[in-house]
């Protein structure tokens, strides 16, 4: 014979389901107007609007007051504050009536804009990732050679006829000795061709002397002589006064550079990455005359 | 027990809609504003804290003050490249970053690399410069800081700085520099690479500069932004903190 419950056990239940209600009820109100992509009436407070449920940030909107009027909020007047307001509306009107008349299909600028844009946001993910030490060490390792400092040297190029191989050949071996004098020159029918002007870069002394002399000149010592050189219908002879090499940098001197490069690598292989998943996902059709 | 356990579901009600309405308040509140309402500036700060040593302190330090020998700027002092250091300038860079890649970041100007064949990418007005100029230019820099310089190199070098260097554009005419694009003061003593010393500013000028704080939009939520922001702003405001 079954009797009735026990009284403290009908306040239990009760107890619970009440609990259990009002926890239902508390999550289920939380989310409904919390939740990103649920229509809501309540402006989230981190925007200022919510045109077709999409929000105006309120972060944007203070910005938009600094720029055009150069105030903050508590500065603004209230007709400055509408004209903001009703603008950046406007602004998300058109951008939504844009996505409905599907713009990006005949816009180039909108298309150039959009591609832009998704490369941005995937370096984005790429720029948030904070390379570890070692992590940056490693690169640096294995990429040395990149990280020096730019070389400079002070050098003159002598210049001789074509046909005067035996002036250039005496001044070279001349110069080896005795540093070159105005008249010396003039004995050799020699001319300076001021392709190198005081202190340079290597950078910039590969780009006047060229390829083939830079490379002679690069390893000459302080006072140091080239060999006769046939260069563009003439000769030249380089007299380096002073060669300052690349001197490795350390990873410490280095460390920005190698931050830069790393990220870089990082943002290309991610680009990569993502452009490999949006053509594997994607539907293309090609015809067959293109293949 | 079983009361026990729905008083505890009420109280987290309570806690987690208290703490929904102390973020809502933070973030309606105007963010100039904020540092005058010392209650409401302590909460965000105190709940700024674990963001920022989770997410920034790895570049500026637990302590924010930076470290020059990687070009980190020190978030103690009241020398601001970006902004003028209120709370919705600072908000600004953590939610978009310097030159993060997001559409919304700062990145209007670069130093340029003038050591090399193409010194700027943007702008290919701007030429190389030779070493000889480049040690001018550091020397006019000393000059305007005060420092031991030599006046006819110096009297060079700013002739190549309203020049031929262009180095005007971002650092203005009188080389105090402009916030709005991140160009720092120059005639300061606050240096944001290296030491100040003649090495280090040659070598800035040759191998340019461009620094980057990464973008936490979507990465974080606005109020969490506007905390670490709150955070940031009363590091340099220590004395007004307390």
């Amino acid at each position: 014979m079954i009797g009735p419950a026990p009284a403290s056990g009908n306040r239990r239940s009760f107890v619970l389901m009440a609990a259990g209600a009002l926890a239902g009820l508390a999550m289920a109100g939380y989310a409904l107007f919390t939740a990103r992509g649920t229509s809501t009436l309540i402006v989230p407070p981190e925007d200022v609007a919510l045109v077709n449920q999409q929000p105006i940030s309120r972060s944007d909107y203070l910005a938009q007051l600094q720029t055009l009027y150069g105030v903050d909020l508590a500065h603004a007047t209230p007709e400055q504050r509408h004209r903001v307001l009703d603008d950046m509306i406007r602004e998300e009107l058109f951008v939504q009536r844009g996505k409905e008349l599907d713009v990006a299909a005949t816009d180039p600028d909108v298309r150039t804009s959009m591609v832009n844009a998704v490369e941005q946001e995937m370096a984005a993910d790429a720029v948030t990732s904070q390379p570890t030490e070692a992590q940056l060490r490693a690169y640096f390792d294995g990429h040395r050679g990149r990280y020096a400092s730019e070389g400079v040297m002070n050098l003159r190029d002598y210049v001789f006829a074509a046909d005067d191989s035996s002036s250039a050949a005496a001044a070279s071996a001349a110069m080896r000795s005795t540093p070159p004098t105005a008249e010396s020159l003039a004995a050799w029918r020699a001319r300076d061709s001021h392709k190198v002007s005081d202190q340079e870069f290597y950078f910039a002394a590969r780009i006047h002397l060229g390829d083939v002399l830079f490379a002679a000149a690069r390893e000459l010592p302080d006072h140091g002589v080239s060999a006769p050189l046939q260069q563009g219908g003439e000769i030249h002879v380089l007299y380096m006064i002073r060669n300052r090499r690349p001197v490795p940098f350390d990873f410490a001197a280095a460390r920005d550079q190698v931050l830069t490069d790393y990220r870089n690598d990082a943002i290309g292989h991610l680009r990569t990455g993502d452009e490999a998943f949006l053509r594997k996902r994607a539907n293309i059709l090609v015809a067959d005359d293109v293949k | 027990m079983i009361v026990l356990a729905a008083a505890w579901v009420m109280l987290a009600a309570v806690v987690l809609g208290y703490s929904a309405a102390q973020e809502a308040l933070l973030l309606r509140t105007d963010p100039g504003a904020i540092p005058a309402r010392v209650a409401l500036a302590e909460l965000a700060a105190a709940r700024g804290r674990p963001l920022f040593d989770a997410r920034c302190s790895g570049c500026h330090g637990a302590e924010g003050r930076g470290d020059p020998a990687r070009g980190i700027p020190d978030l103690t002092d009241a020398d601001w490249l970006y902004g003028g250091g209120t709370v919705e300038d600072i908000e600004q860079v953590v939610r978009y970053g310097i030159r993060s890649h997001h559409p919304k970041s700062w990145d209007l100007a670069s130093m340029p690399a003038y050591a090399t064949a193409r010194p700027s990418a943007r702008d290919a007005r701007i030429e190389p410069l030779p070493p000889g100029d480049i040690r001018d230019v550091v020397e006019r820099l000393r000059q305007l800081e005060g420092s031991p310089s030599d006046a006819a190199a110096a009297a060079r070098g700013a002739q190549i700085f309203l020049g031929r260097g262009a180095c005007y554009d971002c650092h203005a005419t009188d080389a105090k520099g402009d916030s709005a694009i991140g160009a720092p003061n120059l005639t300061d003593r606050v240096t944001l690479y290296g030491d100040g010393s003649r090495g280090s500013l040659e070598r800035s000028i040759e191998i340019g500069r461009h620094g980057m704080c990464p973008a936490w939009e979507g990465r974080l939520s606005a109020a969490a932004m506007r905390e670490v922001a709150v955070f940031v702003y009363r590091l340099s405001h220590r004395s007004a903190a307390r």
